[in-house]
């Protein structure tokens, strides 16, 4: 991919209808032909996890993945795609080949400009330090990270204010000694916050209810991001999902009734978010079983921290499988929001797969993904965009991994191959894919807000590093524009900094400096 | 005392909830670590909602009691109770009682816990090997292997009895995947976001076959007020009491709407708040396996006949929940304290059973039986102290209401429909 220079125009006032029937996306699969070989792998303890991350860790502007491998080691795969053309990767020795890997997260710690890697593990986790040209080295003693010894899920990270270091939080499982009584036995989470360059001793956020995504994210845009927790109820006790004040200089501490936080009990699975009304503040989804949520604020105008489910209104609650004879609830796992048929509005993407052979649930359990109407509701697309599969699918990354600026899809399966589809929509919809980077520290802007005009109101979407399932993107980001051939876009940088709006015109990748 | 000397009255050395396997040694301890792991698998197996529970912990208690009974000049309930034929006869020899009571319950936990996910699958291997290894230590191999032959064959009996009471297979989590509403403001409506649950859990579960309580014959509740959107009916009474209360909830009033709330899937479920009752009291007390078995079947039993003859009400009356009525007539923005379950209102299924509960427990332990009740203290839940069983299944009854859920009559109603259900269990013959 190659990145174009900004353009400096004036938006033109324009108004296009929206179809109320959104453009069904075509997906390829290309699992046999890509080079993506790796299978998540384990019994029981390796029932959750399988995340897949894109990142680029060689500088050419293509998207590269790491997928982790349960009792495989974990693998990394340099991405040989052309523009426009097949998926193509090649494995690579890089170092991360660790068995015990549930997921991983690209971030870079030491903002030298070189992406490192977080592996999550059953045992100790590890922080990788970027080497360049994909190969990494531990790191765990030079950055003063202690790694514990738990089954670690979930992982987010943050810069927080007057920080050049990151705080990482890491979500942890169940006690794995304890077979016969396993229930209420979750670790504790960890935050481990900055000592200067290196990280102190982790905090333990108590009380943890065995998390499986975290997310920092600036739901009432106070300019100091929250950690969203999402925690299975199977093994909790006395637990819920959780949302916790991380600001600067303070100890964590858990929302409270009185600040309007409704207490929620699911199968908390995975987290994604993004702005899908339009009004500034992100919309949350969460996986569950047999019942997602998508959460809105309830009360924007006091910003209490009360979230409404609108899954049932807006149709994506994807409870069960919609293919097939098998009509058992779902259970789903790792959520993402993109635009994945560039018509400027975000769908959701989810896989789906029986934690193993529950007989409550679906056996047959196809990913789903969900198309958004211009009126805010969703459709089922998954079939008729050919990625319905019905492996046991735990983690997966929308990325543009040909840069064509159409989203491709990897999805992890458990204890079977990782599936590959390439985007082979024809639409004349067009697009854009932003990178942003700023200053050390922090030179990939986690916490900024990317915002892009469009017809009538406005895309946002927030920078992050967490949430889904143990696995994410760090990088581009990319915008559907619908019809339009160019659009305002503006940076507003962690700092709070606001970016001027700038025209890009459309189909191009740009990268966004903070001057 | 020898340690396996059947009826021992022994001080059992384990404490719920922790429950250390090593101390497991009496067959009290085997049958109360199996129902403690039982509790488990009913709050995580999603199958298990609590009319579910209720007939899973009937099957449990009668197949463990029967197990032992054998061994004594206890009567059997085959000939008793509903369609249960003779079990298999005990043949000569000797016994170990905690390996018996071992191989019936790991066989019958597998049998009504099957579709329990990785975890507790795992968890049930985990008893059923660990459990029985320390059980097995300083036995004779053929007493060993009798035992548990002879504990395997009553668990299949028992087993082979469940499969035609009706409320054997359980699709769907209990929900149809398709539902017709009646069509009537008096009519129950979903009142819940969960596409799932837009159909009502279970209705063709009254027409399950029953324990003790004579078949097709369900005792009623007795009908509730007549529908009416007056405010000077008694239903629009009862409604806006609902409302009123609701606004000024006292602390102690929420402690006991959220101690008795129950929930599925977060909670061993109302049955199983009613089992854990008996199993803290049972180790206080350090009860024999005998009679503790005999206490457990028979509350199994009646919190299972409980829900049949509340379903069946259900269904017939249909009846719509507070928040629909009070969102549609008195105020639109109102919200109950609890999660409004997913079926009709009439009868409340908690005080039906709870009402039979208390009056086979009463009947098992004698009346103003105090006791205390920390069956939540694992979730951060206070333990609360009863006066007696009576006064539990009270609490447990205006809880409801509390809650938002219920109106009175469903309450009151309910507890007098349990408390006849139980009488049916406590006319059957056990203990000599």
């Amino acid at each position: 991919m190659k990145y174009l220079a900004l353009g400096l125009l004036l938006l033109p006032a324009a108004a296009v209808a929206e179809t109320a029937a959104p453009l069904v996306p075509s997906f390829t699969e290309q699992t046999a032909t890509a080079g993506v070989r790796q299978i998540y792998a384990g019994d029981w303890e390796y029932m959750v996890g399988g995340g897949v991350s894109t990142f680029d860790c060689n500088a050419d502007a293509r998207p590269d993945l790491i997928i982790a491998g349960g009792t495989n080691p974990a693998k990394l795969f340099v991405n040989q795609s052309t523009p426009g053309g097949d998926l193509a990767f090649t494995e690579a020795q890089s170092g991360v080949e660790q068995t015990g890997v549930l997921g991983a997260y690209p971030i870079d710690i030491d903002s030298d400009g070189v992406p490192d890697i977080v592996l999550l593990r059953q045992g100790e986790n590890q922080v990788m330090r970027g080497l360049g040209n994909c190969k990494f080295e531990p790191a765990n003693a030079a950055w003063g990270l202690d790694g514990g010894n738990a089954w670690s899920a979930a992982f987010a990270a943050t810069w927080e204010k007057g920080q050049s270091w990151p705080t990482l939080a890491i979500g942890n499982y169940i006690d794995v000694t304890q077979d016969m009584f396993p229930w209420g036995s979750c670790t504790d989470n960890w935050l481990h916050r900055p000592d200067g360059d290196k990280f102190a001793a982790p905090t333990p956020l108590k009380p943890s209810f065995c998390a499986l995504s975290m997310l920092f994210s600036d739901w009432n845009r106070s300019g100091t991001p929250s950690l969203r927790v999402a925690n299975d109820r199977e093994y909790y006790k006395g637990g819920q999902e959780q949302l916790w004040h991380v600001e600067p200089g303070q100890d964590p501490r858990l929302y409270t009734e009185a600040e309007g936080w409704k207490r929620l009990r699911i199968w908390g699975m995975g987290l994604a978010s993004y702005d899908l009304n339009f009004d500034g503040y992100p919309e949350y989804f969460v996986t569950s079983m047999a019942d997602n949520k998508l959460q809105t604020m309830a009360n924007p105008e006091t910003k209490s921290a009360t979230f409404k489910d609108v899954a049932f209104a807006k149709g994506a609650i994807a409870q069960r499988p919609y293919t097939g004879t098998d009509l058992n609830p779902s259970t789903g796992w790792h959520a993402q929001f993109e635009d994945v048929n560039n018509d400027g509005l975000a769908d959701l993407f989810i896989a789906k797969g029986n934690v193993d052979a529950m007989p409550d649930f679906a056996l047959k359990d196809p990913n789903n993904l969900l198309l958004q109407r211009p009126d805010g509701t969703f459709q089922e697309a998954g079939d008729r965009a050919g990625v319905a599969a019905t492996g046991l699918s735990r983690g997966a990354a929308l990325a543009d991994l040909n840069a064509d600026g159409l989203m491709d899809l990897v999805v992890v399966n458990r204890r079977e191959p990782v599936q590959i589809w390439r985007n082979t929509t024809k639409s004349a919809n067009h697009w854009l894919t932003l990178t942003l980077t700023q200053p050390a520290p922090n030179t990939d802007a986690i916490g900024a807000w990317v915002e892009v005009k469009m017809h009538g109101h406005t895309q946002r979407r927030e920078i992050t590093i967490g949430g889904g399932q143990a696995g994410g993107n760090l990088g581009a980001v990319h915008f559907g524009l619908g019809d339009q051939q160019q659009a305002e876009v503006r940076v507003i940088w962690p700092d709070g900094s606001e970016g001027a709006w700038q025209m890009l015109t459309a189909d191009a990748a740009y990268r966004l400096q903070k001057p | 005392m020898h340690r396996r000397q059947f009826l021992a009255l022994t001080g059992a050395a384990f404490a719920l909830p922790s429950l250390p396997l090593h101390a497991a040694t009496t067959p009290s301890d085997t049958l109360l670590t199996w129902y403690k792991l039982v509790l488990e698998l009913v709050r995580h197996t999603a199958t298990y909602s609590p009319p579910v529970a209720a007939r899973a912990f009937g099957y449990m208690g009668i197949a463990a009691y029967e197990s032992l009974a054998s061994a004594t000049n206890a009567r059997s309930l085959a000939g008793q109770i509903n369609g249960l034929t003779a079990l298999p006869p005990r043949p000569a020899g000797a016994y170990d009682e905690s390996l018996v009571l071992h191989a019936v319950l790991s066989e019958a936990v597998e049998t009504f816990f099957g579709n329990t996910g990785p975890t507790g699958q795992r968890a049930m291997a985990a008893m059923r090997d660990k459990l029985g290894a320390k059980l097995s230590q300083g036995v004779a191999d053929d007493i060993a292997a009798r035992s548990a032959a002879y504990g395997l064959a009553v668990a299949q009996h028992i087993e082979d009895y469940s499969k035609s009471d009706g409320g054997h297979d359980v699709q769907n989590m209990g929900f149809p995947m398709q539902w017709t509403l009646q069509k009537g403001p008096e009519y129950w409506v979903p009142t819940s976001l969960i596409v799932q649950q837009q159909a009502p859990l279970l209705p063709e579960w009254g027409t399950n076959r029953p324990f003790a309580m004579p078949v097709g014959a369900p005792c009623p509740a007795g009908d509730p007020p007549a529908y009416s959107e007056d405010p000077a009916s008694e239903f629009y009474k009862q409604a806006i009491e609902v409302y009123e209360t609701s606004k000024t909830l006292t602390d102690d009033q929420k402690a006991i709407a959220r101690f008795w709330s129950d929930d599925p899937m977060l909670s061993p479920t109302p049955p199983g708040h009613w089992v854990s009752i008996t199993l803290q009291i049972l180790h206080r007390d350090g009860t024999d396996a005998l009679h503790a078995a005999d206490a457990l079947a028979r509350l199994g039993m009646g919190i299972n006949d409980a829900f049949i003859a509340c379903w069946s009400d259900k269904i017939h009356y249909n009846r719509l929940r507070p928040v629909t009525y009070i969102k549609r007539v008195i105020d639109k923005t109102w919200e109950p304290l609890l999660i409004t379950p997913p079926f009709a209102e009439y009868p409340s299924g908690h005080s039906t059973q709870s009402g039979a509960a208390a009056s086979v427990l009463a009947q098992v332990f004698g009346q103003g039986f105090a006791f205390d009740d920390a069956t939540h203290a694992d979730d951060g839940i206070a333990p609360r102290h009863y006066a007696d069983f009576n006064a539990a299944a009270q609490e447990a009854a205006i809880s409801r209401l509390y809650g938002g859920i219920h109106f009175r009559a469903a309450n009151e109603n309910g507890l007098r429909q349990g408390a006849e259900v139980g009488s049916y269990i406590n006319a059957l013959k056990t203990l000599a």
